[in-house]
């Protein structure tokens, strides 16, 4: 059956056991994407899917359960399922369902250019070989990709709250394989937009230079170097070690940012800024995952840390109010915390030249991998394996790789020198999206020969 | 959960373009999540995921769609928009589904969502608490009992009609140890492809206190001082230095379009001449086991490495047909919104010729990595990095003080070459390996190995 009638069945369900709060939260998304390889399509594929989560309060706290299959029985099943959750666990503190009256900002929903599959296909082949065209050291294995996507996530509650809101997008990239002496070295590109708005020629060019340009890398003697991050990897880092900022995290003792509300946590040149609805951003929503209204804050101003970014729960517990970012990491999950459009505003420092300059000899980091196992956001630790240019005089030189950096998240907030002025986004992932400019870091432990 | 009436008919309609092949996947999959944290039962979620996948091969070209409708119209839809990619038409063949049944090697004791709430929530306790109590310094534990029943139905163009049921059980528990202002944090996470007797081998009691022992001790460990070493890398999860610096390479997803480091190179010595590695995905119930692949096709123990020599690849359907090979059972996808590609199963370092204890002596000065981290690798480049959790300075020959915050990083295929000795207490530990097929469970193994020279990172 089709989700309306599913949703009348599960609520009549939870009227029937005489629930008194429920909410079912619905998530579909359809798209599609393609690949090309060698000079061909390479590969096509459709998908849509929907998914449903049923939350209820019974006995004082909290069950969930979800599902994909919308038929009768699941309908029973999910509300069945969520009271027996409820009775089973021992956490009083996050029992809440939102009520219908916060006033929401009133945003239209993003809408894109919907391109047809035969113009994705075209687009594809386009980077494809615009990217073969780009430099004769490029060979069989690059990749080029684009696909697009529309989701609506909806809230319907038992307190009369009736929530929808869909948004779309167009990402196209490249993966560009340059290959020299019997070595590959790659480089990812791609970016998220409006359909219209995606530049064959910029996206396989950009991924032709940078991966042309680590030809030759070599590693870097050990030893403690400044370091310059690009604006793409300081976003990496914001998004590594996000959870820090979340209440929820300090509040079960794995941020140590826990209780430092108005303290100095960063140098005076950082402000971090959570925004759920910039205007050019294709990451845009009016409510959270728990229907409340969301707002835009500074969670880091002039290095001092404003708020930690909570939902309903954490709010409740430490006396303040939601900050809006109650949001699950899927359709079925519990609520937990994330931010919208997360990103250190630019500082006054100039372009990242400028930060070369003030450097004058250290190392330009443009590749961090490994970042779901090297950093860990509980200590703040991290020992990533990076790649970058080496900065000389003052200036960016020879590509450098195989080493890695080391040192604390914490430590690294309190030790930028400079913020440049490049702030820039990376590509959204679900609601959430990270931004921010070049920095530099006077002195980090480097790993080479 | 579909008939093979409607089965056939979506695949007439998935070859109506001209597709040599289609094939389509059904995913019933039940989740049950319980987790504790601040020394209670904090969430329980519960979620049936449920969908199919189609697809279509002409050549090496490869169309794919998806959906989680089960509904006769939406299926049909669905296979018309996979077919509508290619403009050729129909060879006119009729598919005729015979079933086929493997049988199942992995038997399961406790079914985990027969079970009742509280059975499972008191083995979480048994765990949770014994972490907290293990030591003063212990802030936090945070601890889930994750069981998944995962059912697929496979039908193909060639006749194909065959299914599983895989069941498997995981209790994960990380512990948190702080003091003056620190944090470090432990974890242990044993699991099997069975039920709830996977407690009888891992008693949770123990699990809680290897999470927190790692805890405590690093708490009180120093940083380690960057630079190149040699390396002991101990059993177990320490096999994810084969699975990142050389598995993934191995993969035909990579071989197949040149991105791997070791193409070309079957037959020739790729590795020292101590190590043997092997893909295995038919131990009875290991963790990356299965009974079929997600083409349906049988699973088979490989020996990819030999004394050092490259014997084969993990090969799927789609990429055996790049490389005018054969599949051999190493197709696996996470469910029906993936595209399934050639990956892993249990892949690990065989035991060696050399004594652990020789391995240690051995060692001037050196790091002896006893629980490894996770990692990652880019195959085009070989360049892999993962994280030491537990790690300790060999000083000549003898284990010493702990030391954090170490990450050991290099090219796979110098890596393999150095790992010049083997020792002999192989063990498994479990994964979730992440890729374009999504995450799936995987076993890495190995007994004590020493690199000779290793770049590691510090401070």
């Amino acid at each position: 059956m089709k989700y309306n009638e599913f949703k009348d069945l599960v609520m009549a369900a939870a009227k029937s056991r005489s629930l008194e709060e429920y909410e079912l939260y619905y998530m579909e998304s359809e798209g599609f994407n393609t690949e090309a390889l060698h000079h061909e399509l390479n590969s096509f594929s459709t998908n849509t899917e929907a998914g449903a989560c049923f939350r209820c309060i019974h006995d004082g706290k909290i069950g969930y359960a979800s599902t994909e299959l919308f038929t009768a029985e699941e309908a029973g099943r999910i509300v069945e399922a969520a009271i027996q959750n409820a009775e089973a666990i021992e956490n009083t503190e996050s029992a809440l369902i939102h009520g219908a009256g916060d006033t929401y900002e009133d945003i239209p929903p993003v809408t894109t250019t919907e391109p047809s599959a035969s113009q994705l296909i075209s687009l594809t082949l386009d980077i494809q070989e615009k990217a073969y065209q780009a430099d004769s050291r490029i060979i069989d294995g690059t990749q080029s990709f684009a696909g697009f996507r529309r989701t609506t996530r909806s809230i319907i509650n038992s307190k009369g709250l009736d929530l929808s809101y869909s948004c779309d997008y167009t990402m196209a990239g490249c993966a560009a394989v340059a290959g020299d002496q019997g070595e590959m070295f790659d480089n990812y590109e791609f970016k998220a937009d409006d359909f219209a708005s995606l530049d064959a020629a910029k996206l396989a060019s950009g991924a032709v230079a940078d991966a042309v340009a680590k030809i030759g890398a070599d590693t870097v003697d050990s030893g403690s170097y400044p370091i310059v991050f690009s604006n793409k990897m300081t976003a990496t880092m914001l998004s590594t070690f996000f959870s820090v900022f979340s209440a929820e995290a300090a509040q079960r003792g794995m941020s140590l940012l826990a209780g430092k509300e108005g303290q100095e946590i960063a140098a005076p040149s950082v402000t971090v800024t959570d925004d759920p609805f910039p205007e050019d951003s294709l990451v845009r929503m009016p409510f959270d995952s728990e229907g409340v209204a969301t707002h835009r804050k500074n969670v880091v101003e002039n290095g001092r840390l404003i708020t930690l970014l909570h939902n309903l729960a954490t709010a409740q517990k430490a006396g303040v109010s939601s900050t809006g970012n109650g949001q699950k990491t899927s359709y079925a999950s519990t609520v937990s915390i994330m931010p919208y459009n997360f990103y250190m505003n630019k500082g006054g420092a100039g372009s990242r030249e400028d930060l070369f300059k003030a450097a004058q000899s250290g190392i330009y980091i443009t590749e961090l991998n490994g970042l779901h196992a090297g950093a860990n956001p509980v200590t703040g630790d991290f020992s990533l394996s990076s790649a970058g240019f080496l900065i000389e005089n003052g200036a960016k030189t020879r590509p450098v790789k195989n080493f890695t950096i080391s040192g604390n998240f914490y430590e690294l907030l309190k030790n930028i020198a400079l913020v440049g002025d490049d702030l820039e986004f990376q590509t959204p992932h679900e609601t959430s999206c990270y931004g921010a400019p070049s920095i530099m870091v006077k002195d980090m432990a480097v790993a080479g020969k | 959960m579909i008939s093979r009436n409607l089965l056939t008919e979506v695949l007439h309609k998935a070859l109506s373009t001209g597709a040599d092949f289609a094939e389509v996947y059904v995913e019933h999959t039940k989740e049950n999540n319980v987790t504790m944290v601040d020394n209670r039962v904090d969430a329980i979620t519960d979620l049936l995921i449920s969908g199919v996948g189609i697809r279509i091969l002409k050549g090496t070209r490869c169309v794919a769609g998806s959906t989680s409708s089960l509904e006769r119209s939406d299926l049909l839809a669905c296979a018309a928009r996979v077919a509508g990619a290619l403009d050729g038409v129909s060879e006119g063949r009729t598919v005729s589904l015979t079933e086929r049944i493997f049988g199942d090697i992995h038997p399961v004791r406790i079914v985990p969502n027969s079970a009742s709430h509280h059975r499972k929530i008191d083995l979480l306790k048994e765990g949770y608490f014994a972490a907290r109590e293990y030591h003063e310094d212990i802030s936090q534990v945070s601890a889930s009992l994750l069981d998944v029943d995962h059912q697929i139905l496979i039908a193909n163009s060639d006749g194909l009609y065959t299914g599983d049921r895989q069941i498997r059980t995981r209790m994960f528990i990380r512990a948190i140890a702080s003091k003056n202002g620190e944090n470090q944090s432990g974890s242990c996470a044993p699991g099997r492809r069975m039920g709830l007797e996977v407690f009888d081998l891992f008693p949770p009691k123990e699990i809680g206190i290897e999470a927190a022992r790692q805890a405590v001790t690093m708490l009180h460990a120093g940083y380690i001082k960057a630079g190149r070493m040699p390396v002991a890398i101990e059993n177990g999860f320490g096999g994810v230095i084969f699975h990142e610096a050389c598995g993934h390479s191995l993969e035909a997803s990579c071989v197949s379009i040149g991105q791997s480091q070791f193409c070309g190179k079957l037959g020739q010595k790729i590795a020292n001449e101590k190590v043997t590695a092997i893909d295995d995905g038919t131990i009875p119930n290991a963790w990356g086991s299965i009974n079929i692949d997600d083409e349906g096709a049988p699973a088979q123990r490989k020996i990819l490495i030999e004394n050092g020599i490259l014997k084969s690849y993990m090969i799927d359907k789609l990429n055996g047909r790049r490389m005018g090979m054969e599949g051999n059972g190493s197709s696996r996808r996470q469910g029906y919104r993936y595209e399934t590609t050639s990956r892993m199963t249990n892949t690990y370092i065989d035991n060696g010729p050399d004594k652990n204890e020789d391995i240690i002596k051995s060692i001037e000065y050196g790091l002896y990595a006893k629980k490894m981290g996770g990692g990652s690798v880019n195959p085009a480049t070989g360049s892999f990095n993962f994280a030491v959790d537990e790690g300790y300075i060999i000083r000549n020959g003898e284990i010493c003080e702990p030391v954090r915050g170490a990450s050991l990083i290099g090219k796979g295929s110098d890596v393999i070459m150095d790992i010049d000795m083997v020792g002999q207490n192989l063990e498994t530990a479990q994964g979730m390996c992440g890729a374009s097929s999504g995450s799936i469970p995987t076993d890495v193994g190995q007994p004590l190995i020493r690199v000779s020279s290793i770049t590691v990172g510090g401070r």
